[in-house]
C-alpha cells in the first residue's frame, strides 16, 4: 500500500515537473520536447532507486542485530 | 550520406541528432573577399574547406600578406616582452573600439619598434658605463687603501731600521716596503717594476694568482682584496663576486704575460697612480661622473617607460587586429582563384539554419565594400559526411564535450549526451551518497554559478579553470548525491529518522535478544530510504551488500537496454531494417532473458521473501536446465519458463551473427545492378547473375570482411553481456567505500575526541575531521565516483549503439583563445 502511495507522488511531482519547466522554460517545439525528456529521465531513475530501496526492505531475511555497547 | 537521410519518424528534439549541414559554394568578387571573410568570421558558422591544399605555403595568392601580418606579430610580442620586463600592463580591451586600418598600425608598429630598439642601445652602453665605472671606484679605493697601509707599515719599519746600528741598515734595505725602496733608488738600477691594478672574479682568483705566479716564474707580487657585497659585471650585466688584486712585476714580457691572462681570465684592469694626490683626484672624478651617468640613466629609463605605456594603451587593440588580419588571410588562401571571372570561389560546410544569416553577411559585405557585382551563394549535392554541429548552451555544453571527449558523434546519429545529463549525474550519485556532502558540493559549486560573470573573464588556474568549465555538471551531481543520500540516509555518515519511526523494534519488551538473534519488523516499511536502525548493527553489512549489489544490476540492466533501444531509435532513422530486425531484436532478447530474468528474480525474491538462492538459479539454469528447482523456485512453472528463456536466447545468437552479411550483400548487388547493365527489360534471370564482388561503382564490397565485422559485433556484445553487467558492480564498490571512509572519519576522529572531555582535544579532532572529510570525501572520492560513472557511460553504455567516428564543426570564427599566438 505504502509503495503504490509513494509512487503516485514520484508520478505527480514528475508531471508538476514537466509543466514547471513547460511554463518557465518554453522555447520551441523541439527544445521543450528535449526538457520533457530531460525531467522524465530524471523522474524515472529517482522513482527507480526509491523503489528498489523500499521493495528490498518489505520482507527482510536479514534483520538487524544491534552491536554489543548500545 | 546524403540518400539514405532519414528523419520523419519521431518528432525532432534539440542536441539528440547534429544539426542538418550542407556544403555552400561561395563566389566572391575580388573587391569585397576581404570584407566577406571578415564578416563570415565574426558570424562564426561556416567552416572552410581549403581548396589550395596540393599548394605550398609559398605559392598561395596571399602569401605575402601573411608575411607582412607575421611581421607585425613578431614587433608585437616584442613589445609585449619589452612591457613585461618592465612591469608594464596593456590596458584592457574595451567593448567597442573604433576599427582601424592595417597599413596605419603597420607604420606605428615600425617606429615604436626602431624608437625603443635605439633606446634599449644606448641604455645598454650607458649601463656598461656606469658598471665600468663603478668598478674603477672601488679599485682606486682598495688599491690606496693597500698603498697607503704599505706607506704607512714602510714608515713605521724605517723608523725602527733607524733605531738600530747603521750596520744593519743595509741589509734591511732589503726588506723594506718596495715604496721605500723606489724613493731610494735611483734610476742606475736595471730593473723597471711596474704595477697593475684590477678586478678578478673571486672563483677564479686562486687559479689567476698561480697561474701568473707559473707564468713569470714567481718573479712577481700579488696582494688581493676582497669585496664584500657582488659587483655589477659590465659585459655580463649580472652581479658577481669579485677581488681587487695589484700585481708587481719587471721587464716587458712580463708585463705582456701578465696582459694576456689578465684577458684570459676576464679580469678588467684600470689605470692607477701611486700618487696620493692623483689617487684623491681620480676619486672625486669619478665620484662626479658616477653620479651624471646615474641621472641620465634614470633619465633614459623614464622615457622609455613613457614610450612603453603609450604601447600599452593601445596594445590589446593592435595585438586583437593583427590576429584578426591573418586569420582573415589565412582563410582568403583557402579559397580558389578564379582567373578569368576576377573571383574567389569558396566552399565550406554550414548550418542549414544559418543559410539566411549568411547570405545578409554576403549582402552586407558586397555593400560596403562598393563592388558592382554581389556574392553569389549556392548549395552543393555531396556524398561527403558533413562534421557534427550540436548547438549547445552553457548548460549542456560541459556534458557534449565529455561525450566528446570519447568521440565525436558520426554525422546525424543518436547523441548519447542527451541521456547523459541526467544519467550521469545520478549514477555518480549512486556511488557518493552522502546528503552531507552533497550539501557541501553543492554550497561551492553555487559560488562558483553565482560569480560566474566575474569568473569567466578572469584568468584562472588548470584545476580551477575545469572545475569552472563543469560547474554545471557539479551543480547537477550534488543535487542528486543529496537524494541518494536521504535515501542511503547518511549525513556525514550518520542516520536520521527523518521521515517516520524505523521500522524495527525489539521481540519483547526486555530487549534481551538484540544482541544476539536481533530485532523484528514490526510496523511499516520505512518509507523514504534505508531504515536508521541498521547503522552501527552487526549485520549491517550483509544486508546492505546484498541491497546495493542488487541494485547495481537492476541499474546497470536498464541502462543497457536504453542503449539497446538507443541503437533502434538510429536505425530507424537511417532506415536500416536489417539493423532493426537482425542486431536491435536479437540483442533485446538475448540481454533481457538472461540479465532481463535476472533482474525480474530480484524484484521476485523481495516482494515474496523467498529464501532461494538466485546465484544457483542462474548457474543451473545453463549448467542442468531440466533439473528439479527445489526449494530454488520462485514462482509456478518456472522451469519451462527458464527452458524457455534459455532456447530463446541461444537462437538469437546466430541471428545477430549469419543473416545480416548475407542481406548486405544481396543489398549491394541489387544497388549495382544498374550500373552494370543498359536498361533492358529486367527479366528474372538478370537479377540472380553474381556480379564479381562488387567492383563497379564507387563502394567497395568485401565480403569475407563484412562477415568478420559482424562475428567481431556479436562476440563483443555476447561476451559484453556478462561483463558490462558485472561492471555495473562498481555502482555498489564505490558506495560501500564512501560509506565506510565517512563513518571511520565520524567515529574514530570525532567521536574519539569528544570522549576525551577536553576542549584542546576536541578542536584538533574537529580540524582533523574537516580536513580528512574535504580532502579525502570530498575531493579524492568525488573524483573518483566521477571517473567510474565516466567509465560506465564510456563504455557500458554507448558500446551498445554509439559509434563515434564523425569530426567536429570547426567553424571560422575570431574568438580567439588566451594562448594562441598563431
Amino acid at each position: 500500500m505504502g509503495f503504490l502511495i509513494t509512487t503516485l507522488i514520484f508520478l505527480v511531482v514528475g508531471i508538476i515537473a514537466s509543466l514547471c519547466v513547460r511554463i518557465c522554460f518554453s522555447r520551441g517545439p523541439s527544445t521543450n520536447l528535449l526538457h520533457l525528456t530531460l525531467v522524465i529521465t530524471a523522474t524515472i531513475c529517482c522513482w527507480m532507486m526509491w523503489a528498489i530501496v523500499y521493495i528490498a526492505q518489505m520482507n527482510p531475511l536479514i534483520v538487524p542485530i544491534l552491536s554489543e555497547t548500545e | 550520406m546524403g540518400e539514405s537521410r532519414g528523419g520523419g519518424c519521431c518528432p525532432p528534439m534539440d542536441l539528440m541528432r547534429s544539426e542538418t549541414m550542407q556544403l555552400v559554394q561561395l563566389i566572391v568578387p575580388m573587391e569585397s573577399a576581404h570584407l566577406t571573410v571578415s564578416y563570415l568570421g565574426d558570424l562564426g558558422l561556416v567552416q572552410f574547406k581549403d581548396l589550395n591544399s596540393e599548394k605550398s605555403p609559398f605559392q598561395r595568392t596571399y602569401a605575402a600578406q601573411i608575411k607582412r601580418c607575421g611581421e607585425m606579430a613578431r614587433k608585437i610580442r616584442f613589445f609585449k616582452d619589452q612591457m613585461s620586463k618592465a612591469e608594464v600592463l596593456p590596458k584592457e580591451l574595451l567593448e567597442k573600439e573604433s576599427d582601424i586600418d592595417l597599413d596605419d598600425v603597420e607604420v606605428k608598429l615600425g617606429e615604436l619598434e626602431a624608437e625603443l630598439v635605439e633606446i634599449n642601445a644606448n641604455n645598454d652602453k650607458l649601463q656598461r658605463s656606469y658598471n665600468e665605472l663603478m668598478e674603477y671606484k672601488l679599485v682606486l679605493q682598495k688599491a690606496g687603501e693597500f698603498f697607503s697601509s704599505a706607506h704607512r707599515s714602510a714608515t713605521a719599519q724605517q723608523r725602527e731600521i733607524e733605531s738600530e746600528d747603521s750596520q744593519q741598515a743595509g741589509d734591511d734595505l732589503l726588506e723594506s716596503p718596495l715604496l721605500q725602496e723606489e724613493k731610494s733608488v735611483d734610476s742606475s738600477k736595471q730593473v723597471k717594476l711596474g704595477f697593475l691594478t684590477g678586478l678578478v672574479p673571486r672563483e677564479k682568483s686562486m687559479v689567476f694568482e698561480r697561474i701568473l705566479f707559473r707564468a713569470t716564474r714567481g718573479n712577481i707580487f700579488i696582494r688581493q682584496t676582497v669585496i664584500e657585497e657582488p659587483v655589477i659585471d659590465p659585459s655580463s650585466g649580472e652581479k658577481a663576486e669579485k677581488n681587487v688584486f695589484i700585481v708587481f712585476y719587471s721587464g716587458e714580457r712580463a708585463k705582456s704575460k701578465i696582459l694576456k691572462i689578465c684577458e684570459a681570465f676576464g679580469a678588467n684592469r684600470y689605470p692607477f697612480s701611486e700618487d696620493l694626490g692623483k689617487q684623491a683626484q681620480m676619486i672625486t672624478e669619478v665620484s662626479g661622473r658616477l653620479s651624471e651617468l646615474k641621472t641620465t640613466i634614470d633619465a633614459g629609463l623614464g622615457h622609455r617607460n613613457v614610450l612603453l605605456q603609450t604601447i600599452g594603451d593601445k596594445f590589446e587593440l593592435w595585438n586583437l587586429k593583427v590576429r584578426k588580419e591573418k586569420a582573415i588571410y589565412h582563410t582568403l588562401n583557402m579559397l580558389s582563384l578564379d582567373v578569368t571571372k576576377k573571383c574567389l570561389v569558396a566552399e565550406g560546410w554550414s548550418p542549414v539554419f544559418a543559410s539566411n544569416e549568411i547570405q545578409d553577411a554576403l549582402q552586407r559585405a558586397a555593400v560596403d565594400s562598393n563592388s558592382q557585382v554581389g556574392s553569389i551563394f549556392q548549395v552543393l549535392r555531396t556524398k561527403e559526411s558533413p562534421p557534427t554541429y550540436f548547438r549547445t548552451n552553457k548548460f549542456t555544453s560541459a556534458i557534449q564535450e565529455i561525450v566528446d571527449a570519447y568521440g565525436v558523434a558520426k554525422y546525424q546519429e543518436a547523441n548519447p549526451g542527451v541521456f547523459t545529463i541526467v544519467t550521469f549525474p545520478f549514477l555518480f550519485a549512486v556511488m557518493f551518497g552522502d546528503w552531507g556532502h552533497g550539501i557541501c558540493i553543492l554550497l561551492a559549486t553555487m559560488y562558483l554559478i553565482l560569480r560566474e560573470k566575474k569568473l569567466a573573464s578572469q584568468k584562472l588556474g588548470d584545476i580551477m579553470e575545469m572545475a569552472f568549465g563543469g560547474r554545471y555538471v557539479i551543480l547537477m551531481m550534488s543535487l542528486f548525491s543529496i537524494y541518494t543520500g536521504l535515501i542511503y540516509n547518511e549525513f556525514f555518515s550518520i542516520p536520521y529518522p527523518l521521515f517516520a519511526p524505523s521500522a524495527y523494534d525489539c521481540r519483547d519488551a526486555s530487549c534481551s535478544e538484540a544482541t544476539t538473534i536481533g530485532l523484528i519488523k514490526v510496523r511499516d516499511t520505512y518509507p523514504f530510504g534505508l531504515d536508521p536502525v541498521w547503522h552501527g548493527t552487526r549485520s549491517e553489512l550483509p544486508f546492505l551488500n546484498s541491497l546495493k549489489m542488487k541494485m547495481s544490476i537492476l541499474l546497470g540492466v536498464s541502462q543497457m537496454n536504453l542503449g539497446i533501444i538507443m541503437s533502434y531509435f538510429n536505425a530507424r532513422f537511417f532506415k536500416s531494417s536489417v539493423n532493426i530486425w537482425f542486431q536491435f531484436i536479437p540483442q533485446m532478447i538475448f540481454l533481457n532473458s538472461l540479465f532481463g530474468y535476472l533482474s525480474v528474480l530480484i524484484i521476485i525474491k523481495w516482494c515474496t521473501g523467498s529464501q532461494a538462492d538466485l546465484y544457483h538459479v542462474m548457474i543451473y539454469m545453463f549448467l542442468s536446465p531440466t533439473d528439479e528447482l527445489g526449494e530454488n523456485q520462485l514462482f509456478p512453472h518456472q522451469k519451462t519458463v527458464q527452458l524457455v528463456l534459455l532456447f530463446l536466447a541461444l537462437v538469437s545468437v546466430p541471428c545477430m551473427l549469419l543473416p545480416k552479411p548475407f542481406i548486405l550483400k544481396k543489398q549491394h548487388e541489387a544497388r549495382h545492378q544498374g550500373q552494370s547493365y543498359a536498361p533492358l527489360d529486367e527479366t528474372d534471370e538478370s537479377l540472380h547473375v553474381e556480379t564479381t564482388g562488387g567492383s563497379h561503382g564507387h563502394e567497395e564490397f568485401e565480403f569475407s570482411e563484412i562477415f568478420v565485422h559482424q562475428l567481431i559485433h556479436t562476440i563483443e556484445f555476447v561476451l559484453g553481456a556478462v561483463s558490462n553487467t558485472a561492471s555495473y558492480l562498481r555502482l555498489w564498490a564505490l558506495s560501500l567505500a564512501h560509506s565506510e571512509l565517512s563513518s571511520v572519519f565520524y567515529e574514530k576522529v570525532l567521536l574519539l575526541a569528544w570522549g576525551y572531555n577536553n576542549v584542546f582535544i576536541l578542536i584538533i579532532g574537529i580540524l582533523v575531521f574537516i580536513f580528512a572529510t574535504v580532502g579525502v570525501l570530498l575531493v579524492m572520492e568525488t573524483l573518483s565516483a566521477f571517473l567510474h560513472a565516466l567509465r560506465l557511460h564510456w563504455v557500458e553504455f554507448q558500446n551498445k549503439f554509439y559509434e563515434g567516428d564523425g569530426y567536429k564543426f570547426a567553424p571560422f570564427t575570431f574568438i580567439f583563445t588566451a594562448n594562441e599566438d598563431e
